[in-house]
């Protein structure tokens, strides 16, 4: 079967955004389906907060084009389906967190479903306080929250956890992926390397305003099933050339992509090597590994 | 419409009568410089007067300044932002923005109203009374969309001193401090071109007993629709620039 347009969550081609001299974003693709959780990385700068900004229709593209379930974005058709937690939360002082689930859930047209969110959030003990005073982290919960009151298929969260206690960030990944397991479709974009990989499925690594790799994670990784080797040697001697490893301060290191050829050859060569290890690349040194292959000449 | 309408306006009065700091000093404002200057200006007709003017001042400043600068601060907030993601259309917002400058409003006119009743010796029929309140609902109307018009253009920061860059001279063009027959002839000629001279020539007829000039109310209508339409261009739903 294959996906049409107003079957995905996202279609966006081509997108590029300017503020005066800076250029936020050149060129930017993304495809979401229902039920995917995508990450956005990359880092300060890189241009995530403004490819989610014209995702939610709240800056229109110099150029390119981006769909919500077939409608353009920032229609009022892709709004109903979207909720969405921008990277700066201030809500008014004088109103309770009741209060504002409450006014947006009647800008859905849905009944707000205050004790699910309130569970989902931990925000028992805020609920009908006044939001004036309310700390950072307290603040957020209850602007993650406003992204789900709508009932929306589509979710956009520009850094949902910064400020969160470890319990919150604990809480808001079961939510997140339960929400995903339901069908909805999840855009966020995260700074933690861990968040990423306990919530998404997808990722698109953005730098200076470009997709420079994307794709599922078990497909990037399957690509590239890279190995990082780790050894000790002799004081005084240094691998040869061919290894290429280099040492971090405490002991040789190598990535490899083919683990069994270079360990041959370490025992053939007699290397007098000891404390050997071998692990699999995280996300993150995996990713820094491609990408600085990619450029390689 | 309804639904959205009555939670926009529930959020709107929440926000605002939940901060003393705003709205008292906004309908204190006006029924103090009328205390100060507009009620020892004798009896009679000029008593009248000077309160609709008074009535008219207070109307032009809770309007245009109160509620224009407001949206320019509005409009940087990151919960603006975030509202302008949600769905439904932003008019319940600018009608629920009216409504309270309206009730705003009518608090700092009616204070203003009592202050004269206190302090000269106004007595006026029921028509005349009834015509000034629609003169300052008119007056409501034309003052907050000319100040939503202003907070829509403006930043944060320059929206105060140009709201007073914009808001005091038209009190003083249109007459509201001091009448129009005291103006040297050119301003006065200016003075007939704004809209505060519009809403003050309706208001002191309405004192007088006199019918309301079409010219006037005209006058007002064309302001009327100019800002509308300004703040019909500025505000719509997709900005070149996200204004977080
Ligand atoms: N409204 C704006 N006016 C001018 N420049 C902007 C504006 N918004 C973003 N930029 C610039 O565009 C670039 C991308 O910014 P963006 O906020 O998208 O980065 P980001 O990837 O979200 O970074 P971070 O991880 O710090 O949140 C930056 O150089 C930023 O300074
Ligand atoms: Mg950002």
């Amino acid at each position: 079967m294959t996906m049409t347009q107003s079957d995905l969550a996202i279609h966006a081609h081509g997108l590029a955004k300017r503020f005066g001299a800076v250029q936020a974003v050149s060129r930017i693709d993304l495809v979401v389906a229902p039920g995917e959780a995508l990450g956005l990385l990359g880092s300060n700068g890189a241009g995530k907060s403004t490819t989610l900004s014209m995702l939610m229709g709240l800056c229109a593209p110099d150029a390119g084009k981006a769909l919500v379930f077939g409608h353009p974005v920032g229609s009022p058709a892709a709004r109903r389906l979207t909720g969405a937690t921008p990277q700066a939360t201030d809500l008014p002082d004088q109103v309770t967190p009741r209060e504002i689930l409450t006014y947006a859930a009647l800008r859905y047209g849905v009944a707000p479903a205050i004790d699910r969110l309130t569970a989902d959030f931990g925000l028992d003990d805020l609920i009908d306080r006044r939001v004036a005073g309310f700390s950072g982290g307290q603040m957020r919960r209850v602007a993650l929250a406003l992204a789900f009151v709508g009932q929306p298929r589509l979710v956009f969260l520009d850094e949902p956890t910064s400020g969160l206690d470890s319990a919150a960030q604990q809480a808001f990944r079961v939510m997140a992926r339960s929400y995903v397991a339901q069908g909805g479709a999840l855009v966020l974009t995260s700074h933690h390397w861990d968040e990423i990989e306990a919530i998404c499925s997808s990722i698109a690594v953005i730098d200076r305003g470009e997709t420079v790799l994307a794709g599922r994670i078990d497909t990037i990784r399957d690509r590239a099933r890279i190995t990082r080797l780790g050894f000790d040697l002799p004081p005084g001697l240094v691998p040869p050339l061919w290894l290429g490893a280099r040492h971090d301060g405490a002991r040789w290191q190598v990535e490899t992509g083919d683990s069994d050829t270079l360990l041959r050859r370490m025992v053939t060569e007699a290397l007098p090597f000891a404390n050997l290890t071998l692990q699999p690349l995280e996300l993150k040194d995996l990713i820094h590994h491609l990408r600085h292959e990619e450029n390689r000449p | 419409m309804t639904r959205h309408l009555s939670a926009e306006l529930g959020l709107t009065l929440r926000i605002l009568f939940r901060q003393p700091g705003f709205w008292i000093p906004t309908v204190l404002f006006p029924a103090m410089l009328y205390a100060f200057f507009g009620a020892n200006s004798g009896g009679g007709a000029w008593a009248a007067n000077a309160m609709a003017s008074f009535a008219v001042y207070a109307v032009l400043g809770v309007g245009f300044f109160q509620f224009g600068v407001s949206v320019a601060q509005d409009r940087a907030s990151p919960f603006a932002t975030w509202q302008s993601t949600l769905p439904g259309s932003a008019v319940p917002q600018w009608i629920a923005r009216i409504i309270a400058a309206v009730i705003f409003v009518t608090l700092a006119v009616a204070l203003v109203i009592a202050l004269a009743h206190l302090m000269t010796d106004v007595d006026l029929p029921a028509r005349a009374w009834g015509r000034l309140a629609a003169v300052c609902l008119m007056a409501t109307g034309t003052a907050t969309l000319m100040g939503i018009a202003l907070g829509s253009v403006a930043s944060a920061r320059a929206a105060v001193p140009l709201a007073n860059l914009v808001y005091l001279p038209l009190a003083y063009l249109g007459g509201l401090w001091v009448p129009p027959i005291a103006m040297p002839a050119a301003i006065n000629a200016i003075s007939e071109w704004t809209p505060t001279r519009a809403m003050g020539e309706l208001a002191w007829a309405a004192m007088e007993g006199r019918a309301w000039s079409l010219q006037d109310l005209g006058l007002l209508a064309a302001w009327t629709l100019a800002a509308a339409a300004m703040t019909g261009l500025t505000t719509r739903p997709l900005r070149r620039r996200p204004s977080a």
